[in-house]
């Protein structure tokens, strides 16, 4: 009890500090008031802590630009639009506890999220049981717009059959066919290596690989059986933070010099965190800044850049931005928030292009609600003449269609509520 | 001592006017939650970590051992219910009982090697056991759902025969039911506490050498401590998946069991609702903090390290100390 003592005149510092600390965190700007009239709620849930928060966070900052942009240009149906944004912290419960908390008791009139794949899943779960509208931007794992796929759920980013599917082409015709997997163990990693497989065995190719737990942080033994099997190409599919550091220590072991590299997935947000050794291979884009053909793509880049500290946007900025914007479109279609009128309107919309920002034509279609975008197949290198965020060169633009295939083919079996 | 009453020996009046206060604010949380800006699915799931602290405070507070893999029986208990109504049979009650008992049984069985450790030994072979589990659900991809979880799964409605409790589409209902089942399991923890097994336990807490020169046979009250405590944290297991309709591996995760001790020493673990106060705080913060800031968990750890200095004895030991019970 004598501690006690000596801990008071420290324990008034301390508290006050904490408190000091406490009043800066409260008073930065989390939801996005916009003024007069019963706003529009929606509400984004995304990992903005933990091992993915750096794509997180991108989505989180396209999503507070464009409801501001939305809201000066008469936001929704008239309507101003509140963002409700949420942290899941990469834990499934916590995904699902703030989906109820935001459809309970915020009483949202849509939700968008989550970046992590299985949380993405678990508030599907919650969304379609409460008939709210969802909208993925970001999770990738098939059977979201596959086998489980619903109703009131449309996905913005592509499916990992998506991204093998146009990736494989590219790798066989200009590598060859013996390819090496690392894999994280996990419902993407999974389905993405199956459809790698899927597609490569068509083209005649062998592979071998490995299965690692998703936060993997050492990869020596992997790449040193990969080394061994002699691929032509090696495919990284692990994700996030994993992903930086199998880069990293490829580099390290000089292995970059025996064979290819390549993958479905290595965003922007991750191609920056890595030494410039390791800013290499042939991967997919979902969407990439420079498209100097495309219409509005400048001018969308040009206005959210001084929002996202002066840095080009990513595919998870155009992610965000699209969602927002279906989302509205689907409501001006449908003339009301009714989550089973604004679902039939979007299914089929074609996205006018100051939306898509790409090439074609795109649409959630009608028969899985997954986004039909364009898949830029490509090579990352260190940063280019165009600054710091050239680091991509695309060399192929596959149609979204030809990737995914046919809606029937995915398993999805819609069933509208009566 | 503050355990005398909490542990149901000659309750005084300040006891009844506890019990009769928490259980006034319980069964009223519907009225006055949504007045304070919270939502009924908050409610419920204070109440299952609060069950789960509870289970594991009658090991850690009445019997003084530290377990630090009490998530395993936690996510035991959820995997156990939602595979059972996912399989077997879309039955609420017999999701409970099988989740229960898969936990339950998990636990005693892993009792057995781990009674005669002692502090860290003690605490590390939990972590390990609970990361054995965790690794299970994790791989096994087709029968678990892996890493994503275990989906498919909705609680049923129960049917009494007679009628039928929707607790399957009601939130109010549902977190009645969640009461109801939290009730029957702290009451009976306080009739074992209460029980002449309960005062061994407290024995062996204030001095496991001098119990055993008593004649008490130390392991063996030890095993069925941790055996009865798992089968409670399992029952709290079920709930979090029956409230969730979902199951997944972090809920198996050494950051659970981390939860759970953290909701226990933050409630005060020598007392009986400790950890009931510990949930409504833990969770409270982590709900309400994290909307306003990505920072949260920085409020979550001062809030703890606060209450480990300054209040050793956690907010509740504080509150009952201060008013000299």
């Amino acid at each position: 009890m004598t501690d006690r003592i000596r801990l008071t005149t420290r324990r008034r510092t301390f508290l006050a500090a904490t408190a000091a600390v406490g009043g800066l965190q409260l008073s930065s700007p989390f939801i996005i008031k916009a003024r007069g009239e019963t706003p529009v709620k929606i509400g984004f849930i995304d990992p903005i802590t933990g091992s993915l928060s750096a794509l997180a966070v991108s989505e989180v900052e396209s999503a507070k630009w464009t409801v501001a942009q939305m809201n000066k240009k008469g936001g929704i149906l008239g309507r101003p639009v509140e963002l409700l944004i949420e942290d899941s912290a990469n834990d499934t419960g916590t995904g699902v506890q703030k989906a109820h908390k935001l459809i309970e008791r915020d009483k949202v009139d849509m939700i968008m999220g989550d970046v992590n794949s299985g949380i993405a899943y678990a508030i599907m779960g919650v969304t379609s049981d409460k008939k709210v509208f969802h909208i993925v931007p970001g999770g990738h794992t098939d059977p979201i717009t596959g086998k489980d796929c619903k109703w009131n759920t449309f996905r913005t980013c592509n499916t990992t059959a998506m991204d093998a599917a146009a990736v494989t082409g590219e790798l066989v015709k200009r590598f060859g066919k013996k390819w090496f997997f690392i894999t994280p163990d996990y419902a993407y990693g999974q389905t993405l290596q199956a459809n790698f497989v899927k597609n490569l065995t068509a083209l005649g190719g062998t592979w071998q690989g490995d299965m690692l737990p998703i936060a993997n942080t050492d990869f020596s033994a992997t790449l040193i059986k990969a080394k061994a099997f002699k691929p032509d190409v090696l495919l990284n599919n692990m994700g996030g933070a994993a992903q930086i550091n199998c880069m990293k220590q490829f580099v390290q072991f000089g292995m970059n010099k025996e064979m290819a590299l390549g993958g479905a997935l290595f965003e922007i947000e991750s191609i920056r965190s890595v030494p410039k050794e390791a800013q290499t291979g042939w991967w997919t884009m979902e969407w990439y800044w420079n498209q100097p053909n495309v219409p509005h793509v400048k001018e969308f880049v040009d206005a959210i850049s001084p929002a996202i500290g002066g840095r080009k946007p990513t595919a998870r900025h155009w992610m965000a931005y699209v969602s927002l914007h279906a989302a509205r479109l689907a409501a001006e279609k449908a003339k009301s928030l009714d989550a089973v009128k604004m679902a039939h309107a979007l299914a089929g919309l074609e996205l006018p292009p100051e939306v898509a920002l790409m090439p074609g034509k795109i649409q959630y279609r009608a028969g899985d609600h997954q986004l039909m975008s364009d898949i830029f197949v490509g090579q990352v290198h260190p940063p280019g003449p165009g600054g710091p965020d050239d680091l991509f060169t695309i060399e192929a633009t596959v149609p979204g269609e030809k990737a995914a295939g046919p809606a029937e083919a995915t398993g999805c079996k819609i069933s509208w509520p009566s | 001592m503050s355990t005398a009453m909490t542990t149901g020996r000659a309750p005084g009046t300040r006891a009844y006017l506890q019990l009769g206060i928490i259980w006034a604010l319980l069964l009223t949380v519907p009225a006055w939650l949504p007045m304070l800006g919270g939502y009924t699915a908050i409610a419920g799931r204070v109440l299952v970590f609060a069950l789960a602290a509870m289970s594991f405070n009658m090991l850690l507070g009445f019997t003084g051992v530290m377990s630090f893999g009490h998530a395993a029986y936690f996510g035991l208990g959820a995997y156990g219910a939602g595979l059972t109504l996912k399989y077997v049979a879309a039955s609420t009650p017999l999701a409970i009982l099988a989740g229960t008992l898969l936990g339950g049984i998990a636990g005693t069985l892993f009792g057995l090697l781990l009674v005669r450790r002692r502090g860290v030994y003690f605490a590390m072979v939990t972590i390990a056991f609970g990361q054995v589990c965790f690794y299970i659900a994790y791989k096994w991809d087709s029968f678990t759902g892996g890493y994503d979880g275990l989906r498919g799964f909705l609680r049923a409605p129960i049917d009494l025969g007679f009628t039928k409790i929707d607790i399957a589409g009601n939130e109010t209902l549902f977190y009645f039911f969640v009461l109801l089942v939290f009730g029957l399991a702290v009451g009976l923890q306080a009739l074992i506490l209460a029980s002449p097994f309960g005062r061994t336990l407290l024995a062996i807490r204030e001095n496991e050498r001098r119990a055993r020169f008593l004649g008490l046979p130390v392991e063996r009250h030890i095993w069925l401590s941790f055996s009865i405590s798992c089968f409670f944290t399992a029952l709290a297991g079920t709930l979090y998946a029956l409230l969730n309709n979902f199951a997944d591996p972090l809920g198996l995760n050494y950051v659970m069991s981390g939860n759970i001790v953290m909701i226990t020493v933050m409630g005060g673990m020598r007392t009986f609702w400790g950890p009931l106060v510990g949930a409504v705080l833990f969770v409270m913060l982590q709900d309400y903090v994290s909307s306003m800031t990505t920072n949260w968990m920085f409020f979550v750890g001062t809030v703890f390290v606060a209450v480990v200095l300054f209040f050793p004895r956690g907010l509740m030991g504080m509150l009952q100390k201060r008013s000299g019970a």
